[in-house]
This record gives structure tokens, sequence and C-alpha cells, in this order.
């Protein structure tokens, strides 16, 4: 029953949440627009966006002493979630099996086991990070640590069911995953959709007052 | 005649039926025969049954006997092997009572020792000015290893006492969907403990080296022992103790955890059970040190814990605990007063604040 009510209703409830709540947010993200900018353009504005979006992937030269972990963990963790989510083999099974209708390479066995190992070891420091440096843990707020607690429950389930011998351990990975879909729109991790918009209108922004962003 | 035919034609059949079953059954008994024949005379010769000789002969009681086999790998031509019953055997008899007791004993002298001592208090109590013990990189790393253990500890303690204790519990098919995730769980972060053990080592391997006064501390058993606080730097004896054994055995466990994780490098059964052992007894063993090390970290010695916390510690605490280095310090000038920690971390309003102004003012 419970089995039926994750893999079914709730799936399907999660994942309209997921996609209006996502769309709905980005939506009044571009429908407040900014004010009309009067003044000649130093530079193209296009270009600065385009530059600022690639260029806020490097840390600035005056930090990056004192952010080299949070740089380096952001990216253990990003960059192994990302590889867990679009390459593991049961994940792309599943989406070409119910949503998309086509797949693609999985990456093999030991890359699954290496990029959650290292998206494990990332998402740790941060979290430790967070609660142990003044100014992080003060402004870090209930969002910061449900969000993170949700992505870890949502890994760890992942990789705890990855023999794939249990029903329990799929559905609970599927029920946190689930979770984190209803969470995910009203929370601090819609910066996965946000974090190029943003970057390319502080750039355009900037850019067209000469100032590199 | 008209009567005979029906009569003839129905005993025909049934006497070359009979005489068929009788030919059948002959042929059924004649192997039989020569043991029958036998069984009659005292002196014949016992037959032995092949079958028994060969689960015999695979099923060697002292050592595993390997036949031919075209499959590659370690021990593919043994089909039974009795060194998997003896290590059974010792799990069960020797190595989980024996954890429990270690386990157990710890919390047991733990538990008496702070209904006895109350734990180490603070001589003069908190003065309200700071010193930076440990920076926020060693804190971090210190608390992941901690983590990492702690999740190892857990499911490592599920794989190798589950059955005894947990399955009567939930039962069988509970117990196994909790055995596999236990399992895939404890491989997965089994290599991350050791990447912060390597952390651990090259963080902190300096302020660990023997050093003079290290010797006396043991002698007069960190204070217990004559009553006064024996002098130490940075780290006590205890402390580098603790720190030899975390590394040493932490070692052990990651390498033997590595030959049983990835048996592909011709490691046999013997190199696999004695790695089972030294991953098992390490990690009881470790699992038993990390008790005394979580007290004396917390209740076991008041103001401990700041130093993993915040990074920093009571004058105070650093001049009962750590006089040589707390002079030091002094020496240099790196005493930070309260109200200043404050606003340098910015915890003013915050649950874990650095008190601003001394607490023995507050009437402690």
């Amino acid at each position: 029953m419970i089995t039926a009510f994750v893999d079914g209703p709730l799936w399907y409830f999660a994942l309209v949440v997921f996609l209006i709540g996502v769309a709905w947010r980005l939506f009044a993200i571009f429908r407040s627009g900014s004010k009309a900018d009067f003044s000649v353009p130093r530079r193209s504005g296009a270009v600065s966006a385009f530059m600022t979006s690639l260029r806020r992937f490097v840390p600035r030269h005056e930090m990056s002493p004192r952010i080299r972990l949070q740089v380096v963990a952001g990216y253990m963790f990003h960059l192994g979630l990302f590889a867990l989510l679009v390459f593991a083999a049961p994940h792309v099974l599943f989406l070409q099996k119910h949503l998309l209708g086509f797949g693609w390479t999985p990456m093999p066995y030991w890359a699954f086991i290496l990029a959650s190992q290292i998206a494990f070891a990332g998402l740790l420091i941060l979290w430790l990070h967070r609660l142990l440096n003044p100014v992080t843990r003060l402004i870090s707020d209930a969002d910061d640590y449900v969000a993170a607690g949700l992505t870890f429950f949502v890994m760890l389930t992942g990789c705890l069911a990855l023999m794939e011998d249990f029903t329990g351990l799929r559905v609970l990975h599927r029920f946190t995953v689930e979770l984190l879909m209803i969470y995910f729109p009203f929370s601090r991790l819609m910066h996965a959709f946000t974090f190029i918009p943003s970057r390319a209108y502080t750039g355009a922004w900037f850019g067209r007052r000469g100032v590199d962003a | 005649m008209n009567n005979n035919k029906p009569g003839r034609i129905i005993r025909c059949p049934v006497a070359l039926y009979s005489v068929l079953m009788a030919l059948f059954a002959l042929m059924l008994a004649l192997p039989f025969a020569p043991q029958a024949m036998a069984g009659d005379s005292e002196s014949a010769a016992k037959v032995v049954n092949p079958g028994t000789e060969l689960w015999r002969e695979v099923r060697q009681r002292e050592a595993p006997r390997a036949g031919a086999t075209q499959v590659a790998g370690m021990d593919s031509g043994v089909l039974i092997n009795i060194r998997g019953e003896q290590w059974r055997q010792f799990r069960m008899e020797q190595l989980i009572p024996a954890a429990g007791a270690l386990m157990g004993g710890v919390l047991g002298l733990i538990v008496l020792f702070h209904l006895l001592k109350r734990g180490v208090r603070l001589e003069h109590g908190r003065c309200g000015n700071y010193l930076l013990r440990f920076k926020e990189i060693d804190r971090i790393l210190h608390w992941y290893v901690a983590t990492v253990f702690i999740f190892l500890a857990l499911t490592g303690l599920i794989l190798l006492t589950g059955r005894v204790v947990l399955i009567p519990v939930f039962g069988h098919e509970v117990f196994s969907v909790i055995a596999s995730a236990s399992k895939e769980g404890h491989n997965l972060f089994g290599p991350l403990f050791l990447v912060g053990l390597i952390g651990l080592l090259i963080r902190f391997v300096s302020k660990n080296l023997p050093a003079k006064g290290d010797l006396s501390w043991f002698l007069k058993a960190g204070g217990f022992v004559g009553g006064k606080h024996p002098s130490a730097g940075f780290f006590n004896a205890g402390e580098k103790m603790w720190f030899w054994l975390v590394i040493l055995i932490g070692l052990t466990i990651s390498a033997t955890g590595l030959i049983l994780e990835f048996p592909f490098f011709g490691q046999d059964r013997p190199i696999m059970e004695l790695s089972l052992v030294l991953h098992g007894v390490g990690a009881v063993l470790l699992i038993a040190g990390v008790f005394g090390h979580v007290y004396v970290g917390t209740a076991g010695m008041e103001a401990s814990l700041d130093s993993m916390t915040t990074g920093y510690v009571d004058v105070n605490w650093a001049r009962q605990h750590h006089d040589q280095w707390a002079e030091a310090c002094e020496a240099e000038g790196a005493v930070i007063a309260g109200a200043e920690l404050a606003k340098k971390q910015r915890l003013r309003g915050t649950k874990n604040r650095v008190p601003d102004r001394p607490v023995a003012e507050e009437g402690r």
C-alpha cells in the first residue's frame, strides 16, 4: 500500500508541485523586470551577461585564499551530485521509462561510487563549515539546514538502495526524492535554476556601466 | 469353443504382464545381488558409498583441497572451504561477546567514574579571556572524521552483531533490509574515513610527537596520581596517545577495509579472514576509545568542548590542562578578551555565543 502510494499519487503530486512551483518562481522573477536604463551603454549587456556567467565559476582573486575550502567542497558536492543525478544507471533507466522515452549511456558502477563519495564529502564539509564558521552560522536559517538535510538523505537512501535487492529501500529513496521535489520550489534550492539568470542580470547591469562584475 | 476364446484373450495378456514385471523386478534387483550375497558372508568387504567419499574429499577438515577448474579466480577450485565455518564460530563465540564486553565495560567505567568524580572541573572557574586553540579547518576536519566514524561504527556494529542483537527484535526480513543498507553505506563511507584520517595526520602530527614531560604525565596518570595536574604543552601525553591510536588503528581498519571491499587483487581467503579479524577488532577498540574521548571532551572535562565548537578556550582551562602552551600564548600576547572575541565572531544574540565578560563576575 505504501509502495503503491509512493510510486503513484505521491510521485505525481510531487512532480506537479515541482514543475508548477519552479515555473511560478521563475515567472515571478522575470516578471519583476528592471528599471529602464536610458544611459548610453559602455559595453554590450549581452556580452557582459555571458562573460559574468562564466567568470563567476572561478572565485575572485582577492577572495580565493579565504574561501578556498568552500569553493573546493562546493565543486565536489555539485559536480558529484550532477553526475549522480544525470548519469547513474537507475536514474537513466527511470527517466527513459517514465519521463523522456529515451536514454543515454550511464556511468559505470565504480564511477557512481566515486561520484557519490565526492558528493558526500563535499556536502559534509559545506555543512560543517556552515555550522562552525560564525558568519555562515549567523546568516543560515532553517531553510538551509532543511535543504541540506533533505539532499543528504536523498543521496544516502539512493546509495543504500544501490543493489536494488529490496523494494523497501527503493521506496524509501523515492519517498525522500518526492519530499525534496515538493520542498524545492519554496527553498533556496531554487538556485539550481536561478544562478545563471542571476549572474547574467548582474553582468548585464554592470556591463552597461563599464564595470567588470 | 466360443466360451473359451474370451478367456484365453484375457488370460494371455495377464500372464505376459506378470512375466514382464518379474523380469523388471529382477533387473532392478541385480545391482544389489553382490551386496546381498556379501551380506551373507561375515568376511565380505564393506562397500563404501562413492557419494560419501566425494563429499569427504571436497570438505576437508584440515585444509581446503583445490581441484582443477577453468574458472579463473582465487580459490575457485575449492568446492567447500571449512575455514568459513571456523571464522563463523570465531565471530559468534569470541569476537561478538568480547566486543560487547569491551564496549559495555568501557561505558560502565565511564558512568562509574562520572558518578564518583563528576568529571574534572575548572579549579578557578572561567576567567572570560580566550586563546585560539583550533583553527576552523582543524575543527571541520575533526567533525568530518567524527561524523563519518559514527556512521561507520553504527553500520559496522549492525553488520557485526545484527544477527545476535537485531534479528530477535526485528525478525529476519527487516534485518535483511537493514543489513543490506548498512553494507552499502559502510562500503561507501569507508574510503571517506581514510581521507579524513590522512588529513588528521597531516594537520596534527607535528604537535603529537613525543616531548619532554610526557613520561611524567603518564606516571601521574594525568593528575589522578599525586593530586597535582602535570605540566603539558599543546597536547598532553594522553591526547598524544589517543592521536596515535586513532592513526594506527584507523589506518589498519582502512587498509583491511579496502582489502575486503576490493577483492580483485589476488587476496586469498586467509588474507581476507585476517583482514576481517583485524578490521573488527580494531573497530571495536576504536569505538571503545571513542566513548572515552567523547566523555573527556564533553561532560568529563569542563569547558573542553569549546575548543572544537568555537575554536577558543578559556585561559583558565588552558592554564589548568596545558600550562606550557598557555604560558607561551600569553607571552606572545595571544589572549583575546571575551568582548573582543564576541565582536570578532559576531556571536551576540546566538545561542552559542562566547560570554563577553568574565563569568566569575556574573557570580559563579
